[in-house]
């Protein structure tokens, strides 16, 4: 099969890398090697592909190097090289260095502190609840001081002749008063009162946080009620003199601080302040864009790709969309840069460096993300793309159906080489058209009168020159010298072929009208033969001539276009490749591809226009100002703003005239910024949205271990996990885990040998069971 | 085994871990240069961490709304500070992540100053050291050695690093120290004790040939660190200083604001990463091209935007130009500066006398050299100085030694007592009597017909002829050929196979002349992946204040100073 006339002769074109036939076509070339090697020769292919492989390898290495997410580590291990040394940059990756985590070891120590002062709490806001439940003002003293005693157990009055807190002797004067809380004994001067509506803001707190939400309307309440609170503290200290307390309730200072520390933590909680507002709605507008943008880039790909998969009324909303949610991003981070800049006491420096770097974030995200954007085409444009398009897949589709033909119409030649020439006219008027392929198979011939044309084409010369080169050589017998000559040419062909791939593809789509002609016209024959037999030579004849002047044709044909792109284009190619260009790369010689993207690009632009100059600019008078660390840090945005520069540049080219002035060396260059305007105040961004912050979880996340349970007993951080259920089966799951807790308090109390503790506490556990009972008889 | 990778990786860690909204990384003096070696703050500030706190300043607001990512030492300082950190919390959750093994009784007393459970995570993450580049490391410790021994405290840190790289690495090494040196052996031994202590932290899978950590002590080539540089990097180091990455251009006459203080990482400067291993003379070259080139991007003020094209032009390449403006007037600074440097220091004629004194073995024609350049005014008296040293150190026993009278000349020259007492200091540091191996005359024949054919073929580059001894070392160390009786291993077992991944750590500090070596070890040895760390990274001057640290100048002053009498009777 390898018909290999002169071994030392170089052969050039579509070889098959493993009989060495030649081919005429790329896609000839491929059926060629499925079709008869798909089989065979393993190892060549093996070869082929663990080069392929190891340039991929490399190639994502590279990448992953670029990449920011390194952080994939998987658990493979590396390899070693076994054929060279590695660059420390290219080492594989690793995983994770190791770590160990104390968060047990931690959480045990501190459950052990910290379970005393919840039990503590918990007691307190229990009773407190207790005592408030019922109505104060309108019961009698004697039943009230009933129900306190039934709360908890007053201490016995003869059991404390001094005040435990100030030390002063009670007498008739000094009398002794009980903390309603823990049922302690002080003075009068050393009682604390608790107001009710901070008992109520404590109790209620504590339910508040076991159903889903706080509801807004009771928040101001609470802070009311929070003030009034201490105002009345405050005065219990200086003097009331009589006893009645109707909306009060006594207790000692220790209850009393615990309480106020609670109510501290409780507000802590239920305050946020303003920038965090702001600043969930700006992470939602990122999110947003993060989501919108991917998806819009796709639909302005295909769109000025000609692709009618999307409309391109959906592509322009969805563009507007997005640049909405821009326009949005900067407001708000604006927004955040000022927050309380008017105020007195101006904020905390930390505060304004925490809201500059928010505003500095934001900006980087919008230049990163915005230079990414598109433009999309008039409608205008689109139509004509979609044309072309069109053109195109005709085209390809011809070109398939060509190769396809080609590759039958060789079987044929083939078979009929064999066969006796003594064939019918028909059979000879099929061969008449191939005729001249066949002398053309060389691909030497064929170059060859293209390369008369193409003169200009210096890879050709080069390749000739090399050609011949080595045939002096081999003639002189220097074989080290033919060597890498035929080492010059390989590469050079490789580069040939590429180009050749092009003109060929070209070539073929050409031989393909031709063919169809010609069928036609064989068709017509055919009709007629039977009856002209004679003149059927004669047409034969015919079809090679017109077929000869049909290759002139393609000859001007293909110079034409291959010319006028490149001059028309010349600045494009110029400015350094772009990765869009590059991948148009492989098409670009076929003209019609080529003029595609000019059209769009010297297009008018009818979107974009109002809001690239003002976000670029924004950009870039922000980012000089904000630069707090490193320079080059803040064009890290520009490589991903490069990636699809060749659509997005049309919008810029309204806001390069500005631009035009902006030296990058003056960076101090103001330049007003379009957000600073007020008698233009954008849509008010916040109304759309207010619901997504309620949405969004503001709570802790709590991590996983086997401590939770202890931690959760705690009323407090019981999160909405038992959604809104009614108070009582609440209290009840809350009194069982309570003594659970307890339990647990006092097994670990006992272990180590507090007893004085275990005492304490099994009084406290006893307490608690009673109350469990005592609320099951009521609720049963 | 990338230092940098791993490092960063640890960082990403935390920040992922911590979740959602704004963040404040809460560091302490160290790891603040650990976090800035491996990201930059725009890098960071798009994981949503905003502030960056010392946990020791004083005048932190109280934020409930940001979540603390906390990174600090396991110091007892720095316990001390998070705890009172804890009891009155200022912000709404903490993440503590420790850079190295904390205390059971300090993890206890975290615990109970969190009363208010503020803290969500307690882990240890072992980046506890500076990353330089991802085969290079240096723990920033100038002057770790009191005499011959260690300074206890620099000990313990010194071990606390090697180990967190091993742990940040995960490898669970064979231990070879140099034989010569007291301290490598000692820093063996402690981190063999961390290693059995904790020994569960390091059980990874193992590898066919398990990792080898090697040990050395600055004293065995006390020439490295005197030379001049002309490779970037160790070039930029040697002459403007590089303090994590950091450049102080302050002196330089005429630099403009934004200038004083540059940044060179090879992580996000494509241009220092391609350039850093270099030599001064393609830097030039290819600095020249990127001007070129961003002379050809550059904006024309007077060309006018009038077609689409040209617009289309400008924009395109606006962002890349805006990133090539700052790392152009960067770079053309810095080459500009050290191109200033050698001419008005005379650095080339100095620098091939240098080299001549550390490869070659003509004693008469380098005392010729050194004595002309002692009368060059334009020497500096640094450079003259270091010259003598070199002699010193090479010719320290050499029959007609001219040492007292290179002093002298030294004296006559107005260079101060402080650099001519170093001299004898440096000898005292790194001579003859301290070296365990051979630095000037090589012993096996091979190496003997290796520099007589080097002699034979002249050298390619004056200026780069010195091969570090650490190139040596390792080349004999992956060839299994490096002879246990200097280099002996830690403990009974030995190492069958050749090593594949080293760690070289180097006692009184590493050169960036060591870490290019290391670089091109690693692309060219197959298999092979060599990590070079040291307790910092030297130019000859930090390593002068390492040696006048290690105060062995004044105790041994005599005793340098009689043998060179005995060779003048002689």
């Amino acid at each position: 099969m390898a018909s290999l006339d002169d071994p030392g002769e170089v052969r050039e074109g579509f070889l098959c890398p493993l009989c060495l036939k030649d081919l005429q076509s790329f896609y000839q070339l491929q059926s060629h090697y499925e079709e008869e090697h798909s089989g065979e020769d393993r190892d060549v292919k093996g070869q082929i592909k663990s080069l392929v492989q190891k340039a991929k390898k490399a190639k994502n290495r590279l990448l992953k190097r670029e990449g920011d997410d390194r952080a994939e580590s998987g658990t493979q291990g590396y390899e070693s090289f076994s054929y060279g040394g590695v660059d420390p940059y290219m080492w594989e990756p690793q995983e994770l260095g190791a770590v160990r985590s104390h968060l047990s070891d931690f959480k045990k120590h501190r459950a052990a502190r910290i379970d005393h002062y919840v039990v503590e709490v918990n007691k307190l806001i229990i009773r407190l609840e207790k005592l408030t439940a019922f109505d104060r003002t309108n019961t009698e003293s004697a039943k009230i001081r009933a129900i306190e005693k039934s709360v908890v157990p007053w201490v016995n009055d003869q059991d404390v002749p001094f005040c435990p807190d100030c030390g002063n002797k009670f007498n008739i004067r000094n009398r002794r008063h009980h903390c309603r809380l823990c049922g302690s004994i002080m003075c009068k001067k050393c009682m604390e009162l608790i107001s009710l509506p901070l008992a109520n803001k404590l109790t209620s707190a504590s339910k508040d946080s076991l159903s889903t939400h706080t509801s807004p309307s009771q928040s101001p309440n609470s802070v009311h009620g929070s003030r009034r609170g201490s105002i009345s503290s405050m005065s219990s200290v200086s003097s009331v003199l009589d006893e009645k307390d109707d909306d009060r309730i006594r207790c000692c200072t220790h209850c009393k601080d615990t309480l106020l520390k609670r109510e501290q933590q409780i507000d802590e909680k239920e305050h946020t302040p303003d920038i965090v507002k702001l600043y969930e709605k700006l992470r939602l507008c990122m999110e947003k864009v993060d989501q919108k943008a991917p998806e819009y880039i796709r639909m302005a790909a295909s769109l000025n790709a000609g692709e009618t998969t999307y409309s391109l009324e959906h592509a322009s909303d969805l563009r507007v969309e997005v640049q909405k949610v821009y326009e949005l991003i900067d407001a708000l981070s604006k927004k955040i840069l000022t927050l309380g800049l008017n105020q007195d006491p101006p904020p905390h420096p930390n505060t304004l460096r925490l809201q500059r770097m928010i505003r500095y974030s934001a900006t980087l995200f919008v230049q990163e993300k915005l230079l990414g954007l598109m433009s999309l085409p008039t409608k205008e444009q689109f139509e004509e793309l979609k044309k072309k398009r069109k053109q195109e897949m005709e085209r390809k589709r011809i070109l398939e159906r060509q190769a396809a033909l080609e590759a039958q119409r060789r079987l044929e030649e083939r078979r009929s080489d064999l066969a006796s020439r003594a064939a019918n006219g028909e059979v000879v008027s099929l061969r008449g058209g191939p005729a001249p392929l066949r002398k053309a198979e060389g691909w030497l011939p064929l170059s060859g009168s293209q390369g008369q044309g193409e003169d200009s084409d210096p890879l050709l010369q080069q390749i000739h020159n090399i050609t011949s080169f080595i045939r002096q050589a081999k003639a002189a017998g220097r074989t080290d010298e033919v060597r890498t000559l035929q080492e010059n040419l390989r590469q050079l062909q490789d580069e040939y072929d590429q180009q050749q791939t092009e003109k060929a593809i070209e070539m073929s789509r050409k031989q393909a009208e031709e063919e169809d002609l010609q069928r036609e016209q064989l068709q017509m024959l055919r009709e007629r033969e039977w009856e002209r037999e004679r003149e059927q030579f004669q047409a034969a004849s015919l079809h090679t001539r017109t077929r000869s002047l049909d290759f002139r044709e393609i000859r001007s044909f293909h110079l034409e276009p291959g010319r006028e792109p490149r001059t028309h284009f010349a600045h494009v190619l110029d400015l350094g490749s772009s990765p869009a260009q590059s991948s148009a790369a492989p098409k670009s010689p076929s003209p019609s591809s080529a003029l595609e993207p000019i059209s769009v690009w010297s297009g008018p632009q009818a979107l974009g226009q109002e809001f690239f100059p003002q976000s670029t600019m924004s950009q870039q008078n922000e980012v000089p100002s904000l630069n707090l660390f490193d320079e080059e840090d803040l064009s890290s945005p520009t490589a991903e703003g490069t990636t699809s520069p060749l659509a997005a540049e049309p919008s810029f080219g309204p806001s390069a005239h500005i631009l035009k002035e902006y030296n990058p060396f003056e960076e101090e260059e103001a330049v007003g910024n379009p957000f600073t305007n007020p008698d233009s105040p954008a849509p008010n961004p916040f109304e759309e949205e207010d619901e997504h912050p309620h949405q969004r979880p503001s709570s802790p996340p709590v991590p996983g271990n086997p401590f939770e349970e202890a931690t959760c007993t705690n009323p407090f951080e019981m999160d909405s996990d038992s959604g809104p259920e009614s108070e009582e089966p609440i209290e009840e799951e809350l009194l069982l885990q309570q003594i659970d807790n307890i339990k647990a308090y006092i097994f670990d109390a006992k272990q180590c040998g507090r007893l004085d503790e275990v005492e304490v506490l099994t009084e406290n556990l006893r307490e608690l069971k009673r109350t469990l009972a005592k609320q099951k008889g009521g609720t049963d | 085994m990338n230092v940098v990778f791993a490092v960063k990786q640890y960082i990403s860690k935390m920040i992922e871990d911590s979740g959602p909204g704004m963040k404040v990384l809460l560091m302490d003096k160290e790891t603040t240069g650990i976090v800035s070696m491996v990201y930059t703050q725009s890098e960071i500030l798009q994981k949503e961490v905003y502030l960056f706190e010392r946990i020791d300043s004083q005048n932190r607001e109280i934020m409930k709304h940001l979540k603390a990512i906390c990174f600090l030492r396991p110091t007892k300082e720095n316990v001390d500070y998070l705890i009172q950190e804890l009891r009155r919390p200022k912000y709404s959750i903490y993440f503590i992540y420790l850079s190295n093994v904390i205390s059971k009784s300090d993890v206890k007393s975290l615990a109970e100053a969190d009363e208010q459970e503020v803290v969500a995570e307690v882990q240890e993450f072992y980046g506890d050291y500076i990353a330089v580049n991802p085969h290079l490391f240096s723990l920033n410790i100038l002057g770790c050695c009191q005499g011959r021994n260690w300074d206890p405290a620099q000990l313990s840190r010194t071990t606390q690093g090697l180990t967190a790289l091993l742990l940040s690495l995960k490898k669970c090494p064979m231990i070879r120290y140099q034989l010569s040196s007291e301290a490598a052996k000692r820093l063996g031994e402690c981190v063999k004790q961390v290693i059995t202590k904790e020994y569960e932290l390091f059980e990874f899978r193992r590898t066919e040939v398990p990792p080898l950590l090697l040990i050395l002590d600055r004293c065995d080539d006390a020439i490295t660190p005197l030379l001049n540089q002309w490779t970037y990097q160790a070039m930029v180091h040697e002459l403007l200083g590089i303090n994590n990455n950091r450049i102080d251009l302050s002196r330089v006459p005429g630099i403009s604001k934004d200038l004083r203080e540059v940044v060179l990482s090879a992580e996000n400067d494509e241009f220092y990463a391609n350039n850093m291993y270099l030599n001064f003379a393609e830097i030039g070259s290819n600095i020249k091209n990127l001007m070129e080139d961003f002379q050809r991007k550059k904006p024309k003020e007077q060309q006018k935007l009038e077609s689409i094209a040209d617009m289309k032009a400008f924009v395109e390449n606006y962002p890349q130009f805006k990133k090539m403006s700052g790392t152009v007037s960067k770079h053309v600074t810095v080459v500009g500066e050290l191109s200033r440097l050698v001419s008005e220091r005379n650095l080339l004629e100095v620098s091939e006398v240098e080299q001549e004194l550390a490869c070659q073995n003509d004693h008469s024609s380098a005392l010729q050299n050194v004595k002309r350049l002692l009368q060059n005014p334009r020497v500096t008296e640094f450079d003259a100085a270091r010259l003598v040293m070199l002699y010193a150190l090479h010719y320290e026993r050499h029959s007609s030694n001219s040492l007292p009278g290179l002093m002298m000349d030294l004296r006559n020259k107005g260079v101060s007592e402080k650099y001519r007492k170093l001299v004898s200091a440096v000898v005292e540091y790194g001579g003859k009597r301290v070296r365990g191996s051979d630095l000037f005359s090589p012993k096996d024949a091979v190496a003997i017909t290796k520099q007589f054919l080097k002699g034979l073929k002249g050298v390619e580059n004056v200026y780069t002829q010195h091969q570090p001894f650490l190139h040596d070392t390792l080349d004999h160390l992956i060839k299994g050929k490096l002879k246990e009786n200097l280099y002996p291993y830690l403990g009974p077992s030995t190492l069958r196979d050749r090593p594949q991944d080293i760690i070289v750590f180097v006692i009184g500090g590493a050169t960036y002349e060591e870490a290019l070596t290391v670089y091109n070890l690693n692309r060219t040895t197959p298999g092979v992946r060599i990590v070079l760390g040291g307790t910092t990274v030297h130019n000859t001057k930090s390593f002068l204040e390492e040696v006048l640290a290690s105060g062995l100048h004044s105790r041994n002053k005599e005793s340098a100073q009689v043998p060179s009498r005995s060779t003048r009777k002689r």
